[in-house]
């Protein structure tokens, strides 16, 4: 009879996770000393050995047909492991369940399980792991300089068991394979206050190299390059703004509050750093990050600063001690200015909401990204956070863009790419000069030609001059 | 003068789990090469691929001189096949092959290499095995550079190491072809019993002279569209033509006789099958294609006449059939007359039916009108903007003879079917605008259609020419398709009528010769 179960899905999920280097250990009985890191830990130590092994033993055979380009994934039917090598003898290897369906079987017989083969974002987030790692603790040769093995596995222990928390498979999709950086819409205005104020605060105190900032988990002005800014704001926006917003959000009395003691010229406060700057006792750091300089990385220290929704981020070189008296300093000068900065983005922001209207479902539901600034858009997700993603549209839809995303990879040359899926949903697909345009239409009875023409409406309202194919 | 290596022996005892009647074939051992001679080390019942070329003169079949079909490894090969076999297996130019296939047992044994020998790779294959084992059970693939795929069927583990850009579920598919491929040489309840009973037997003993026949086929499916679609191609014929062959087909029966096929330049000119017994089954398009690569991969089949067992692995996996093989127009040897019985002793009787073809088409002088046939081309069409379509049949037009572009065509349409068939988020039409082409691949319940136009087509263009394309080929359907194989009854009781053709078929939508229509 009926029990009346329901089907269960399952999401991916982390399996394993682990750092080895086969150049450490190959005598025999000291396999164990190639592993630097491994997830989860309370495995048999043979087990691990024999998981590095297996890969070892793949990214060798893989060699026997091409000997430059090894092996990158394995692929069975239950789970599915991808193999990373950011430097020389240095593999990163991540281990997913795959996607699942539980069906439930009557009689009490154990329910099926059928095992989904999808394509994944996942190999990416090995390559983002990887630069999160090297952003805050450099790269694996200049850690081996500084300490050697053990230093790297201490390292790499902290650095993981807080890292591998943020990681959310489920919620993956084509906005992580840009890996792009949403822009907060300023007026020009406000944009020159947030630039002057910028310029007042590198005046003020000379020591600081980098600035950026933030409001809103939305970028506003950066001055690092782009592609530490990138792993940075991936890094801000997935671990360290969700750990500190709750305290924000919490009421009045809460005890969550932070203690704003004697302080009521300002909103502002350390998210790194010093918690609380009238315990002259208390001991603090910041977090150091390595980023790119022309020959080489430099070591800096990171200071992140919060007033209300605005957030700005000191960098100065790490050489440096800062002292509990320069951050009174800093606390004194940034604190009100960001205070007033962050009302008034604030009230731009709403006056602008209030005349462009209440906000409805989008005419056109798209994904932008640009390849050259790294600007992202989307009128298809509602909220995407680290462990949240939520769209507007199917997820087929979105595995659909994916795949899109991935045939445009494949050349250098501009492409256009229209389908039409089994629920008469048309997808288009648009690459043009550096640029990538997804469209979702839900005409069921269009055909070929009203697509494309919808299309060229949307490109010429928001995209005008940059999208030229027919 | 024709040097023939021995080939492999065999005898054959009787195969108890058959159904189908096939009559259990006992023929009498007669082993000239003691070195293959599989039986002393193995007691017990197995059942093994027939070749005796001797036997075969004994029992006044074949052609004398002629060596037996299936592992014929005469000089006939080409030097291209024969290098391969040779190549070195730590050279560059190994490791830029495109696709690398390799056959191994379970227990590590190889079995077959497409290109290096298999000796020389028997450390590769080692290491295949133990990756097999070490991870899971089940289908395993590798990503790199290649795409590494594993299959295991029953106790063979077949190996794909490609970079070709197909998709897994693609390269898979062709690995079972080879499976199916090795299957209809021993068929699969003997390879499950020899392994059963030996785990490391070493399989190449009794496909020793096959590799060719695996190399076409791999060639094949590089090559030819008709695999990936799942469909045959078939000659395009006059109704009144295609018509005139099935009768005479029909007509030229014997008990016991279960299909009848005419082929010419490698498609299909008709097919006939008989009806009580086989009632509705069809042949799947899979087993007509390892039936005509087994024939094209060996021109042993071109002398006289070839009767030699041969199973259908889709069909019936555990069984052999009986082929009788004969070209009609020798030395050209394009046209081929294929009859399946499943009576091993009816070679007679068959062959009589063979002569009853042959003066039959003799007075209707079909064979000229089957070499005058043409192929059709875009041109034909009539359709300006068209480069090229696949709607079952093939057409290669101008900028595509080129060998390397039209295997880049080809996996242009692979890329397409393999988006279209996905098995989680399939999809009703892609058009794709690329740098060298546009691409508009189309599916509906009643067809699939894949087509290729210059890049600077408007959408209104590919439009209109699709539209084109499809009346002009619903106009030439009866022409261009198979629809309905006609049927014949070999029973003793007339009573059913044999007169086949179309009234016989309700339902097109399962015929295998037209996959999608």
């Amino acid at each position: 009879m009926a029990s009346g179960m329901q089907e269960k899905q399952y999401t991916p999920s982390l399996l394993n996770f682990f750092v080895y280097n086969p150049t450490f250990g190959q005598k025999e009985g000291e396999e164990e000393k190639k592993i630097l890191f491994y997830h989860p830990s309370d495995v048999e130590k043979n087990e691990k050995i024999r998981n590095v092994g297996l890969c070892e033993a793949i990214v060798q055979f893989t060699r026997t047909f091409c000997p430059t380009k090894p092996a990158k994934s394995l692929h069975t039917q239950k789970n599915r492991q991808f193999f990373f090598e950011p430097e020389d003898n240095f593999w990163i290897v991540m281990v997913v369940r795959n996607p699942m369906i539980e069906k439930p079987n009557k009689d009490g017989k154990p329910p099926t399980v059928e095992y989904q083969e999808e394509e994944i974002i996942d190999p990416l987030l090995t390559l983002i792991t990887f630069l999160v790692l090297q952003l805050f603790n450099g790269t694996f040769g200049r850690q081996m300089e500084a300490g050697g093995v053990e230093l790297l596995i201490q390292k790499l222990e902290k650095f993981f068991y807080r890292y591998l928390q943020t990681l959310h498979l489920q919620s993956c999709d084509l906005l992580d394979v840009f890996g792009g950086i949403s822009f907060f819409p300023l007026d020009k205005m406000t944009y020159l206050k947030i630039q002057s104020f910028v310029n007042r605060v590198e005046e003020s105190l000379s020591l600081i190299k980098y600035t950026a900032f933030l409001y809103n988990d939305q970028l506003i002005w950066s001055g690092l390059e782009q592609d530490d800014m990138r792993i940075l704001y991936k890094y801000l926006t997935t671990s360290l703004f969700p750990r500190h917003s709750e305290p924000e959000l919490a009421g009045r009395d809460s005890p969550l509050r932070p203690e704003v003691a004697g302080n009521l010229l300002h909103y502002g406060r350390f998210l790194t750093g010093p918690t609380n700057l009238k315990d002259p006792e208390a001991k603090f750091r910041f977090p150091k990050i390595f980023v790119s300089t022309e020959d080489g990385y430099e070591e800096l220290h990171l200071i992140v600063y919060k007033a209300m929704s605005a957030a700005a981020c000191f960098m100065i070189s790490a050489s440096v001690e800062l002292t509990r008296d320069f951050c009174e300093q800093l606390d004194g000068l940034v604190g009100p200015q960001l205070t007033l900065l962050a009302s008034d983005i604030c009230e731009q922001f709403t006056v602008n909401r209030r005349i462009s209207g209440p906000e409805k479902e989008p005419q056109f539901k798209f994904i932008y990204f640009n390849h050259m600034n790294l600007a992202e858009k989307s009128t298809i997700h509602m909220r995407k956070t680290a462990s949240v993603c939520l769209t507007s549209v199917h997820p087929d839809l979105m595995k659909i863009l994916g795949d899109i995303n991935c045939d445009f990879a494949r050349v250098d040359e501009d492409e256009e790419i229209i389908v039409k899926a089994m629920t008469d949903y048309w997808v288009v697909g648009k690459k043009s000069d550096q640029r990538e345009l997804y469209v979702i239409l839900n005409q069921k009875n269009a055909n070929l030609i009203e697509v494309n023409e919808e299309v060229k409406r949307l490109c010429a309202t928001q995209f005008n001059n940059i999208f030229f194919l027919d | 003068k024709v040097q023939l290596r021995t080939a492999t022996y065999i005898r054959y005892k009787a195969n108890s789990e058959c159904q189908n009647n096939v009559s259990s074939p006992t023929l009498d051992k007669e082993t000239e090469d003691a070195a293959t001679d599989n039986d002393r080390s193995d007691s017990g019942e197995f059942v093994v691929t027939m070749l005796a070329k001797a036997k075969l003169e004994e029992q006044g079949i074949g052609v004398k001189g002629r060596s037996s079909p299936l592992l014929e490894v005469g000089t006939q090969e080409t030097p291209a096949f024969i290098s391969h076999r040779d190549e070195d297996v730590t050279a560059e130019s190994w490791r830029q092959h495109r696709k690398h296939v390799f056959v191994l047992s379970e227990a590590g044994k190889p079995i077959y290499s497409r290109y290096g020998s298999e000796e020389a790779l028997s450390s590769t294959m080692g290491v295949m095995m133990a990756l097999v084992s070490f991870v899971q059970s089940g289908d395993n693939i590798i990503r790199s550079e290649h795409i590494v795929v594993f299959l295991q069927k029953g106790p063979l583990v077949l190996v794909c190491v490609s970079s070709s850009r197909q998709t897994e579920q693609q390269l898979r598919g062709e690995l079972l072809y080879v499976y199916y491929q090795i299957i209809s040489m021993l068929t699969q309840a003997s390879i499950s019993r020899i392994f059963e009973h030996k785990k490391n037997y070493d399989l190449r003993r009794l496909l020793a002279g096959s590799e060719k026949i695996l190399d076409g086929l791999l060639n094949l499916l590089d090559s030819d569209p008709s695999f990936l679609l799942a469909a045959v191609h078939c000659l395009p014929l006059a109704c009144s033509l295609r018509d005139s062959l099935s009768q005479i087909l029909q007509k030229a029966i014997t008990p016991n006789l279960v299909f009848s096929i005419l082929i010419a330049r490698n498609q299909l000119l008709t097919i006939v099958q008989e009806k009580t017994v086989i009632e509705d089954a069809r042949l799947e398009p899979a087993d007509v294609h390892l039936l005509l690569n087994l024939i094209g991969a060996s021109s042993a089949f071109q002398a006289g006449e070839i009767w030699t067992p041969i199973c259908l692995p889709l069909f019936n996996p555990d069984c052999y059939f009986y082929a009788y093989i004969s070209y009609l127009d020798p030395p050209e040897c394009t046209v081929c007359l294929l009859l399946l019985s499943t009576d091993k002793e009816a070679f007679y009787a068959v062959a009589e039916c063979k002569r009853k073809i042959e003066e039959a088409m003799m007075a209707q002088n079909s064979l000229s009108l089957i070499a005058k046939v043409q192929s059709y081309s875009v041109s034909q069409v009539g359709v300006s903007d068209l480069r090229h379509f696949m709607y079952k049949p093939f057409d290669v037009p101008d900028n595509y003879r080129h060998e390397e572009e039209k295997m880049r065509l080809l996996d242009l349409y692979r890329y397409m079917h393999n988006r279209i068939h996905s098995t989680s988020r399939p999809l009703k039409l892609i058009y794709h605008v690329a740098e060298r082409e546009t691409l508009l691949a189309w599916v509906t319940s009643k067809f699939e259609l894949y087509t290729c136009f210059s890049p600077l087509v408007t959408k209104a263009c590919a439009i209109t020419a699709i539209t084109k394309l499809l009346r002009w080929i619903k106009k030439e359907e009866d022409r261009l398709f198979i629809r309905y194989p006609p049927k014949y009854s070999t029973t003793p009781n007339p009573s059913k009528s044999s007169r086949g053709g179309k009234s016989d078929q309700q339902d097109s939508t399962d015929n295998g010769f037209l996959s999608l229509l």
